[in-house]
């Protein structure tokens, strides 16, 4: 009692200062990521002022102010959304229609328009994108990347309405406004702009709204029984974080003077970069939007580093990555995180081994407990009981594909009977429906895998640069490229379990590490051509149907197998469900993990190879065009993003519907502004009608 | 005496960095700080370019007058703007540029011009008026090759376009030119239309989703900017006699002129699809020497001679008839007319052929290859 009474009394003394100490502390080890970021930038900062063969003056500053603006903006959006639990593919799509919208509208004689105004316009436009990627992901409960996807496709196609080529004006006063000084010499506007977001924010994380958002974040269903008002919350998100985008696209068209409808594309990624670079933690309830700013500003900062140090421009991205690596390293670094416990794992691991006492050293003998029979009466459970679940998810693809089927021939009549169309349609799916094997099983973990595109084009390279145009070179060409996608699956597999990353870090940086060996490899032009017998498999006609056709008859009796028939497949499972159930369990999680990413680098090749006897030689964007659709097809299929649901026969469903449906609008006589806006709206109309 | 040289470059520096007014024309001891900010697309194209400018930077007529540093933007506008003030930051006499937008880069290009940067925008243009440009004439590449389909096919037919990536000024030019021409013939209707993205493998796939519905003996003829060699590929595949291939407009690629030869030549380590047949076709594309023809600009401005902002180079258009196979492909044996180069030394179809220049005759086929130059 005297002893309760004494702490009390110390508490009440001493309370102010031990409350602040700590919550000091408290606070450090909660923005230890931001810290290291901002200690990150100033480190590249100061390096590269030293490289610099000229004093670092105002200009300068000013101008990497400007420089890294855009991205910081469009990071901060992208990070509400994030810190949401979600994910946001429009943020580029936003800006540049934002950008298209200024340009084409502003009056070029007026030369002082009024930047209230068409900031507020900017702002709006975003807001009305982001309102409609809130009301599909809060109101009808879609998955936020499909849904996100599907709104980046009608914004581009919206924005090439809008300006079909680059040009237009935007008042100079946007620029003087918006690229001027605050304080001459002293205080660039860029700085202020991102100041002024920076305090927003710092208030608007104290009101109800941020405590709600990281309660989403950290658990939507949690957060709504505590009667949280989720949805509104979600909405508003996404809400304001289009309205960021909004401002981002504004800060490009003041920035830049005029309009271009594909300014914005290219910035998703970047925003993905600094977001994490900025420690705010993908799949929500963790981070802010102080620590992306600062991270857009080390990926601009790298850009000047790379030109003072003279990296050669083939290692450009593989020096960029590293950067995104050790800095989100560097940020999660401590004696919780996960390379730590793995680095006491093994070292309790290796103690154990010498004392003797693990595991697998004991003697092997059957020390299973004895379960009594199972009834013998139980009545076998019929086919819907047993498939039913999994059915109601599979089913709705097959069903849009069939409608889809249905209107191109009313459309371009001559489908049903006409074998071409469907020699067409397996040929073209069997890319995206190999993907979906290996990005599919990713994500039924619960991981990502953005390394795919430079994955396809190192293997496509290799593949046509090894065989030397002879069917014989296969032999050694094909377990080469295999081999080296291995290598690739278990680094990626190794950096989201052992270092304890993010899969989007990881596989985003091994992308960059890839496109950079992709070039070298093939020294910016890629050389030599696939084998005839490769070709003959993509190309040529045997009853009318291509070869490669049999061969995805297997792939697919394989991938269903491999999903669900075996111990891998159902451990798959287990550990996208829940990870710590899966442990407790006795399945090898790490080693599962790090199999369904070699599993995706395996399929990649795979694409690869096929794509270069497609091809009849291979190049090295070819991969660009599969790593969203990969993703869309896994999620149209019916499987959950956040892991443990999905079934590979839906995933197919998918990449033929996907499939389907690009063939129907490259039939019609659409021009493509308008087939990317129907491609958006159908991939809605499917995950919509998936849902119901 | 450390200090004193290291004062004298800091004088030196801020008199560079400060002096609005270019200094050209006196007669300077150090070699020219050229840079090249590139953009990175995936295709043969920009690899070509810069081995090209690499060539020439190493020529021997240049060896002494200019440094060269290359560095990728990637498709990413907002890096190449931070790319090029980088540039200005390092002492950049000179800026070639291949931009990624034609109005993204207005202000940095501005802005670098003002402290006396002399900027040199290739292939695209920068609508900047300070900045140089060296380019075609798009719209009349697009004009000329759809006017030699249409009198192909006399003026009556159905015809495929595949386009180039939608959104950019080029494509548009492009495009547009084309279809004017087009619509002045009643005969020609267009039956399909696709984005190609420039590129061979894209062609084919939206080829293949074009095709799915059709016969190619329904296409009478086709205009792409790129995939001419894929699209006759896939005619052979279906079964289509080599003498029986649709004519083709556009593609500036190695693979097409191969295949434009006449039926029989003597071509080394030629392989169907990449075999002459005598494929009707006008083959045309930006020439990937305009580059180097931007380098050469920039030595020029930075020397002071007179150079106009606008460089259009000449159209590199090929028909059957001006189609001629090099040797060794030499810059002399180019200039005596030949335009297209053995499989066994160019293996990759793709790679673009238009490499000469009459003004360049730094660079031969070893200058794209390889980026050697030949003196």
């Amino acid at each position: 009692m005297m002893d309760q009474a004494r702490k009390q009394r110390f508490r009440y003394r001493f309370g102010m200062l031990g409350g602040s100490l700590n919550g000091m502390m408290l606070a450090a080890r909660r923005g230890q990521a931001v810290i290291v970021t901002v200690f990150v930038f100033l480190a590249l900062m100061w390096l590269n002022a030293g490289l610099s063969p000229y004093p670092l003056n105002y200009f300068d500053i000013s101008f990497l102010a400007s420089g890294g603006a855009t991205t910081a903006i469009a990071a901060a959006g992208q990070s509400l959304v994030i810190l949401s639990g979600g994910f946001d593919l429009s943020a580029g799509a936003v800006v540049s229609l934002v950008n298209a919208v200024l340009a084409t509208s502003m009056d070029p004689a007026q030369e002082e328009a009024s930047v209230l105004l068409w900031t507020l316009i900017g702002i709006g436009i975003g807001a009305c994108v982001g309102a409609v990627n809130g009301f599909f992901v809060a109101v009808m409960r879609l998955q936020p990347i499909v849904v996100t996807l599907a709104v980046m496709f009608i914004v581009q196609g919206i924005t090439l309405l809008v300006m079909a080529s680059p040009g237009g004006f935007v008042s100079p006063s946007l620029g003087m406004a918006y690229l001027g000084d605050v304080i001459p010499g002293l205080l660039p506007a860029p700085v202020v702009l991102l100041l002024v977001v920076a305090v927003l924010w710092l208030w608007l994380k104290r009101t109800s709204f941020g405590v709600t958002l990281y309660a989403v974040g950290s658990d939507s269903e949690a957060a709504g029984t505590t009667g949280l008002h989720t949805k509104a919350v979600t909405f508003a998100t996404y809400v304001l974080a289009g309205g960021l985008y909004g401002l981002a696209g504004v800060f490009v068209s003041a920035q830049t003077g005029a309009g271009d409808p594909l300014v914005g594309n290219s910035l998703l990624l970047p925003t993905f970069a600094a977001v994490v670079i900025g420690g705010t933690r993908l799949g929500g309830g963790k981070g802010g939007i102080v620590g992306p700013l600062f991270g857009a500003y080390v990926l601009m900062i790298v850009v000047n580093l790379l030109l003072s140090l003279n990296v050669s421009a083939y290692y450009s991205t593989i020096a960029e990555s590293a950067v995104l690596m050790i800095a989100v390293l560097m940020g999660s670094l401590s004696r919780d995180s996960v390379l730590s416990k793995r680095l006491r794992d093994l070292k309790a691991g290796l103690g154990a081994r010498r004392a003797g006492q693990l595991a697998g050293q004991r003697a092997r003998e059957d020390r299973r407990l004895t379960f009594t029979a199972p009834g013998e009466d139980v009545p076998p459970s019929s086919f819907l009981q047993r498939h039913g679940p999994t059915l109601r998810h599979v089913l709705p693809s097959y069903i849009c594909l069939l409608f889809v089927i249905i209107v191109s021939q009313v459309v371009l009549s001559n489908v049903f009977g006409n074998q071409r169309y469907w020699d067409s349609l397996l040929v073209l799916s069997s890319f995206l429906a190999i993907l979906a094997l290996g990005q599919g099983a990713v994500i039924l973990t619960g991981g990502l895998d953005l390394s795919l595109p430079w994955c396809i084009a190192l293997s496509g390279v290799m593949l046509t640069g090894l065989v030397g145009g002879q069917d014989i070179g296969l032999w050694i060409a094909i377990p080469i490229v295999l081999l080296v996608a291995t290598t690739i699956g278990v680094l990626n597999g190794l950096g989201v379990v052992a270092l304890g990353l993010s899969p989007i870090v990881v596989t985003l940086a091994m992308n960059g590490f890839l496109q950079g060996a992709a070039l070298i490899w093939s020294d910016g032009s890629p050389a030599g051509f696939a084998p005839p017998s490769l070709r003959w498999l993509m190309t040529s006609k045997v009853m009318g149907f291509t070869p490669v056709t049999l061969f995805m008859v297997v792939f697919v009796a394989f991938a269903i197998l491999l999903l669900n028939r075996t111990k891998f497949g159902r451990q798959v499972y287990a550990v996208g469900n829940s990870e710590l159930a899966a442990r407790l369990s006795g399945v090898p999680v790490g080693r599962v993990i790090v199999s369904v990413y070699v599993l995706s680098a395996l399929c990649a090749a795979l694409v690869g190879i096929l794509l270069a006897g497609f091809s009849g030689q291979a190049s090295l964007g070819m991969g660009d065009d599969y790593l969203l659709p990969s993703i869309a097809v896994v999620v149209v299929g019916g499987a959950l993003i956040t892991g443990g649901r999905g079934h590979y026969v839906g995933m197919l469903g998918g990449a033929l519907l996907l499939t389907a449906m690009q063939m129907l609008l490259a039939g019609t006589s659409l021009p493509s502004a308008f087939r990317a806006v129907f491609f958006g709206v159908l991939i809605l109309a499917a995950v919509v009608a998936i849902k119901e | 005496m450390l200090n004193l040289s290291y004062k004298g470059a800091v004088c030196a520096a801020a008199v560079a960095l400060y002096s609005a007014v270019p200094t050209p024309g006196h007669a300077q001891e150090e070699p020219y700080d050229i840079y090249l900010s590139m953009s990175y697309s995936g295709n043969d194209w920009q690899a070509e370019a810069s081995n090209m400018i690499k060539a020439l930077a190493a020529s021997s007529d240049y060896a002494d007058k200019a440094n060269l540093e290359v560095q990728v933007a990637g498709p990413n506008t907002q890096r190449q703007i931070q790319q090029i003030n980088a540039m200005v930051q390092a002492g950049a006499d000179a800026i070639v540029v291949y931009p990624i937008s034609p109005t993204a880069l207005n202000n940095v290009v501005r802005s670098a011009c003002a402290r006396g940067v002399e900027i040199i925008a290739y292939d695209g243009e920068i609508t900047e008026p300070c900045a140089y440009n060296v380019t075609i004439n798009q719209s009349e590449a697009g004009r000329k090759t759809a006017e030699w389909l249409v009198d192909q096919l006399d003026g009556e037919g159905d015809i495929i376009l595949v386009n180039g990536v939608p959104g950019t000024s080029v494509d548009t030019a492009r495009t547009q030119a084309a279809k004017e021409v087009f619509a002045q013939h009643d005969g020609i209707n267009v039956i399909g239309e696709a984005d190609g993205m420039w590129s061979q493998a894209v062609a084919r796939t939206e080829l293949n989703k074009l095709m799915s519905t059709r016969d190619w003996s329904d296409v009478d003829g086709l205009w792409m900017q790129v995939g001419c060699y894929t699209a006759n590929a896939m005619q052979l595949e279906s079964g289509i006699a080599p003498e029986d291939v649709a004519p083709c407009a556009g593609e500036g690629s190695n693979g097409g002129r191969i295949q434009m030869l006449p039926l029989g030549t003597e071509v080394d380590g030629a392989e169907l699809p990449y075999a002459p047949f005598g494929a009707p076709r006008i083959s045309y594309a930006a020439p990937p020497y305009s580059g180097a023809m931007a380098f050469k600009l920039a030595v020029d401005i930075l020397e002071g001679k007179e150079v106009d902002k606008r460089t259009e180079l000449p159209l590199p258009l090929i028909t059957n008839e001006t189609v001629q196979l090099c040797e060794t492909g030499s810059w002399d044996e180019q200039k005596a007319g030949c335009n297209v180069f053995n499989p066994s030394l160019v293996s990759n179809p793709g790679w673009f052929a238009s490499i000469f220049s009459e003004e360049l005759p730094q660079l031969g086929l070893d200058a794209a290859l390889e980026g050697q130059p030949e003196n």
